[in-house]
């Protein structure tokens, strides 16, 4: 049975924190759906953009890629058609009151402010201190919350889901992928006496 | 139980909630199916006391599945050690506390400890461990080998002077007995093993029994009632077939119930009849009382160089210098601490649920949040696991407000700390912290410990809540397991414990388990059930 918002809101309680909840649920068909097709299934053209730029926030770019480059916006994208369906209305509260807080902040759209004025932007939201907030149903820092738990996820989960592309993520954290089908670790390998081969092909 | 009860020709019908998971389920290492794979409709009650709310959530991990919590156990196999039996005779009355000697003692056990370790291949070296309870053989297979994480937790604790040893796991570190090597694959408690290296019921002693042709083992069948003969014998167990949601009984003639120590109290409880108004075989008022967890205080911290974590079993080595009970330390009892890849085996879990501990208000997003991913590779931990002491009314009963899925009530537990958990807690925290130090950590952070603020909710070891002793007045079962009140139901998991060791307990129910069983099968014989 799929949860219902007001599921979900209740259960983030109990289990006493949003990300142990979103952690720990199953996405067969999101892994699906990012299988079959890059396309966007849930967002507008517009929402991608700013939950794009959102989550290069979250994970920015430096050295090396961040939530943009590993395309996290397409993981939100597809399990919000499916499994994590019940945050829509989450993002529909949400993504208008990025735009009004950064109207208000700074005189122009979210994805045309600079780095820091993102920031600021969203360490408002963060902080659940908006006076401005324009939903009365999703609280500013529920979403924030949800679009955080989300971007990492998207970045360090499976790429079969959608997001990590290229193995984007795991490269930044140095993880080599879940070797277990792959016939694990040699001894050697587990004392650093031998290079570990990534499930990409790579010999690090 | 069950593969000792059709080796000696009964027939066994096993119950057991959720699905029946093998290898292929456990292929993947996708962090997204963890914990709901095994528990996905696991709900409980939390309370520090009777005067408080509860809190609502799953605070136990556990496993509803054949082979229950060891299909994803990490594979620590300890013997406790013979104070370990008699905390009574050893400390005296604590004010608070309820503490009891076990009816059983080592030198009892040591046979089956012996039995359970080349069962299910516990990989060990006996004599490196100086404080290793005696014992007359070693483990059948040699230890696992380290990961970098290890070797530097163990410099650190040889520079003060302690004295590491290889952890002893049920993993095979070798072929053994139709089973493979273990490959190291890096996330394995929390996982199933893919290869069967891992010593468990679905490993070992199931595909044993199912040789036998006697078993009929019923997945999805969630027992909720065991009724009661008008003899007062155990006669039957209703349950859900959860599959066809049609309910259904079974009629036995001895009942045997290891559902873990909120799952059995809970069954019982559940259980209600004329004669046990209050639950079944809880004469003494004693059914889910007791309630011991461990308290558990981990330290993490991070290395120059890549620790390797992702890689291995969950614990490599081990430390058992700070175990022994010493009241100038402002309390009694210890326990063990070993090298833990929790919860850094996998990224996800180090980037959630480690950041929450590492953070200390730092912002878990922007630049510096990605600076914290980058050490994943880095991180080493040490995790103490130390004695609960028992207390009257730290128990499970029945939720009167939350229900589950299929409308019982849930088990409520009522849980708070003894004055004696946070003494214990500060203490090993301060010399996990300098064993950090003298390993090189970098950075250091402190993802468990036990405080006012930070009491102990649940956990993986479970114990206590039908405890085993003499007296019927002031214990449930017997020294065999044997119910006082109804004489052909049993207990056998860590329910039945009367205190909790500071040790792992798994190795301990299953040596307990061949004993019983031994026994069991002795008085058949005799026509004595």
């Amino acid at each position: 049975m799929p949860l219902t918002r007001r599921d979900f809101v209740a259960r983030s309680a109990f289990y006493g924190s949003t990300f142990w909840l979103l952690w720990n649920v199953p996405r067969p068909l999101a892994f699906r759906a990012a299988q079959e097709s890059g396309q966007r299934l849930v967002l507008t053209e517009d929402e991608w953009k700013l939950v794009e730029a959102i989550t290069g926030r979250i994970i920015p770019t430096d050295h090396e890629p961040g939530a943009i480059e590993a395309n996290c916006v397409n993981f939100i994208d597809k399990v919000l058609a499916y499994e994590d369906a019940y945050l829509k209305p989450t993002y529909y509260g949400g993504l208008p009151g990025v735009e009004a807080v950064s109207e208000e902040r700074f005189g122009r759209p979210f994805v045309e402010l600079g780095a820091e004025e993102q920031d600021a932007v969203l360490a408002v939201l963060e902080s659940g201190d908006v006076p401005s907030w324009p939903s009365a149903q999703v609280a500013p820092e529920e979403f924030f919350e949800a679009v955080r738990v989300h971007t990492i996820i998207g970045f360090l989960a499976d790429p079969s889901y959608g997001g990590n592309r290229e193995y984007a993520g795991w490269k930044v954290v140095g993880y080599p992928g879940p070797r277990h089908a792959l016939g694990g670790y040699s001894p050697e390998q587990m004392i650093g006496e031998q290079n570990i081969r990534t499930i990409w092909g790579e010999e690090v | 139980m069950i593969q000792e009860l059709t080796g000696a020709g009964f027939r066994v019908v096993a119950l057991q909630r959720g699905p029946y998971l093998r290898a292929p389920d456990f292929v993947s290492d996708d962090e997204l199916r963890t914990a709901s794979l095994f528990s996905p409709e696991q709900i409980e009650t939390w309370r520090p006391d009777a005067n408080s709310p509860t809190q609502t959530g799953r605070f136990n991990f556990v496993a509803h599945c054949v082979g229950g919590t060891m299909a994803e156990w990490a594979g620590l196999s300890w013997r406790f050690r013979s104070d370990e039996f008699r905390v009574l005779s050893a400390e005296g009355p604590v004010p608070g506390a309820n503490l009891a000697d076990w009816p059983i003692d080592y030198e009892e056990l040591e046979p089956y400890y012996e039995r359970a370790e080349w069962e299910y291949g516990v990989a060990g070296d006996a004599a490196a461990n100086p404080y290793g309870a005696p014992r007359r053989r070693g483990y059948p297979n040699p230890s696992v080998p380290d990961r970098t994480a290890s070797l530097r937790l163990a410099r650190g604790a040889t520079r003060l002077g302690y004295r590491p040893f290889p952890a002893p796991m049920a993993i095979n570190s070798r072929p053994y007995r139709g089973r493979p090597a273990c490959t190291y694959g890096g996330a394995c408690s929390g996982y199933g093993c893919p290869v069967g290296a891992r010593g468990t019921p679905l490993s070992v002693s199931l595909p044993r029994a199912h040789t036998t042709g006697l078993l009929d083992l019923r997945p999805n069948s969630l027992a909720f009632q065991i009724e009661l003969g008008r003899d007062g014998r155990a006669r039957s167990v209703r349950y859900l077939d959860q599959e066809r949601r049609e309910e259904r009984e079974v009629f036995a003639r001895q009942i045997v119930v290891a559902g873990n120590a909120i799952g059995t109290p809970h069954l019982l409880l559940l259980s209600r009849s004329a004669s046990f108004p209050d639950g079944l075989a809880n004469s003494s008022g004693l059914v889910g009382r007791n309630l011991m967890f461990h308290v558990l205080v981990q330290v993490s911290f991070t290395i120059d160089e890549p620790a390797l974590g992702f890689t291995g079993l969950e614990n490599h080595r081990a430390i058992d210098d700070l175990h022994a009970s010493d009241p100038r330390r402002g309390f009694i009892r210890g326990g063990v601490v070993t090298e833990v890849n929790f919860p850094h085996k996998q990224p996800l879990g180090y980037a959630l649920l480690s950041h929450t501990d590492y953070g200390g208000g730092r912002r878990n997003w922007g630049g510096a949040f990605k600076e914290y991913l980058r050490k994943f590779p880095q991180v080493v931990a040490a995790a103490a696991v130390l004695e609960d002491l028992p207390m009257d009314e730290n128990r499970i009963d029945l939720d009167p407000d939350v229900a589950d899925a299929y409308g019982l009530p849930v088990p409520r537990i009522t849980h708070r700390q003894h004055p004696n958990d946070l003494a214990m807690s500060a203490w090993y925290r301060a010399r996990l912290l300098e064993i950090a130090d003298a390993g090189g950590a970098v950075e250091t952070w402190v993802p468990l410990e036990v405080t006012e603020e930070k009491p102990t909710k649940g956990g993986s070891h479970i114990h206590g809540t039908c405890r085993m002793g003499t007296d019927p007045s002031r214990s449930v079962v017997d020294r065999w397991c044997r119910s006082h009140d109804v004489p052909n139901l049993w207990i056998v998991d860590a329910s039945v414990f009367p205190t909790s060791s500071g040790y792992n307990p798994t190795l301990t129910i299953l040596a307990n388990a061949f004993r019983v069983a031994d026994h069991f099968v002795a008085e058949a014989k005799k026509g004595a059930l």
